[in-house]
């Protein structure tokens, strides 16, 4: 199997275009844009949003996400202990989704590209192909996290009834957007294409 | 093989137009001929090559049209309302983002700004912009640039997110409130529809190689 850059050739990110590469950065020849062969340092970006975003993760944690006012009395609720509460009233389905998006994806998310770049430094035991849909999932799974922050702001939203019942947002879902943010830029920064340039280095060697 | 690294010693310039490379893997091909509704996938790595869309200007027009359309309720009537102890309040998204910035909480209200209302409606105005060029051939070389740009926007719409915590957030208050729905909520699901419909028709490659054989100087 021949690739692009083997033939000398680089594909535009943004147009799908064929550029011969004469210097990089390449401007491509139908979109005018300015891109790389491979994404620029892509390895160290990557790494680099994934520390960032696991750092935002523990106060994201720790904070409350959520303060319930009633009769002028507050009730604090982190992540988790929202998620308990959807248990104990037996709502086992919101309770999953909301576990899976704002547990789950995050922290699979930055492991899954810390293994990533991990696999494409070292070359132990890379399977590109598997790894290229992982990574798809990965990708695809990004935007999901956001869910627990679109729920807080409809809950301010809505629930605004004065001094019986309103909500308030807790400092915790600045760091959770925060770190789902980070752990897009990651999922962005990370070129799967690198997999495949490593594995054919390492069967030519 | 040996015929790629021939033509690459022969001259430095391949002629690019006749080849094609696989997004995620850079894989080479030659560049398919393909008809309406047809796709290539990729040998090595299974992911989609290049598609070409039926009637991809006329659909994405309608739908993008519709969209736009759509917006207004879907921003400004209320989604749903909450009764207790005698007392109604109910919200749209705009004024989501209104009590946000009243109550103090910038980052999120900019968020769901940005990523629910900003960012859908910038690609919805924008292919309306883009089909109307095509369908009614109006083609001027900013378009390049403006496609370009429109890219920029592909991994950050996140209406089908919201719309998951509108359910969520129904599910959360019909416990100990009394929760009635509103036509807001039927306007953004056609909303959300109509937007993910005009990016779905939105045929890419058949936009760019127009544009190129229109405006590449060579």
């Amino acid at each position: 199997m021949k690739t692009a850059k083997q033939a000398g050739l680089a594909l535009c990110p943004k147009c799908h275009k064929l550029n011969n590469v004469t210097s990089e950065p390449i401007q491509c020849s139908r979109c005018n844009g300015l891109f790389y062969q491979r994404n620029h340092h892509s390895l160290q970006y990557t790494l680099a949003w994934c520390v960032a975003a696991l750092l935002a993760f523990i106060p994201a944690n720790l904070y409350p996400i959520m303060i319930v006012y009633q009769l002028g009395i507050g009730e604090e609720a982190t992540i988790l202990s929202g998620i308990g509460e959807f248990i104990n009233h037996g709502l086992y389905p919101i309770a999953i989704i909301i576990f899976t998006a704002s547990i789950i994806v995050p922290l699979l998310k930055i492991i899954g590209l810390f293994v990533l770049v991990y696999k494409v430094h070292t070359g132990v035991r890379l399977k590109p192909n598997k790894h290229s849909k992982f990574y798809h999932v990965l990708e695809l799974l990004g935007p999901w996290s956001m869910l627990d922050v679109f729920v807080v702001a409809l809950m301010v939203t809505v629930v605004e009834l004065g001094f019986v019942t309103s909500v308030a947002a807790g400092p915790a879902i600045n760091y959770f957007t925060i770190t789902v943010l980070f752990t897009m830029f990651a999922a962005n920064s990370f070129d799967p294409r690198l997999l495949w340039d490593k594995k054919s280095a390492i069967q030519t060697q | 093989m040996g015929k790629w690294v021939n033509i690459n010693d022969m001259n430095n310039k391949i002629n690019t137009s006749l080849f094609i490379a696989c997004q995620q893997c850079d894989a080479l091909y030659d560049k398919p001929k393909l008809k309406q509704g047809q796709l290539a996938k990729c040998n090595r790595c299974g992911s989609t090559l290049i598609e070409r869309k039926v009637d991809p200007v006329n659909r994405s027009f309608n739908w993008s049209l519709a969209g736009l359309i759509l917006m207004l309720p879907a921003i400004l009537l209320p989604i749903m309302g909450v009764t207790l102890a005698g007392q109604f309040h109910q919200a749209s998204l705009f004024d989501c983002i209104l009590v946000l910035i009243d109550r103090g909480f910038f980052m999120i209200a900019s968020l769901v700004f940005l990523f629910a209302i900003a960012v859908p409606i910038v690609r919805l105005a924008g292919a309306l912009y883009i089909s109307y060029s095509f369908k009614f051939n109006k083609l001027n070389p900013s378009l390049l640039q403006f496609f370009r740009a429109y890219h920029h926007l592909d991994h950050w719409a996140m209406l089908n997110v919201f719309m998951l915590g509108i359910v969520v957030s129904m599910y959360k208050l019909i416990d100990d409130t009394e929760l009635s729905v509103n036509f807001g909520l039927l306007s953004f699901v056609f909303w959300l529809i109509c937007s993910t419909m005009s990016a779905a028709a939105l045929d890419q490659d058949y936009i760019w190689d127009k544009l190129e054989k229109a405006f590449t100087k060579k």
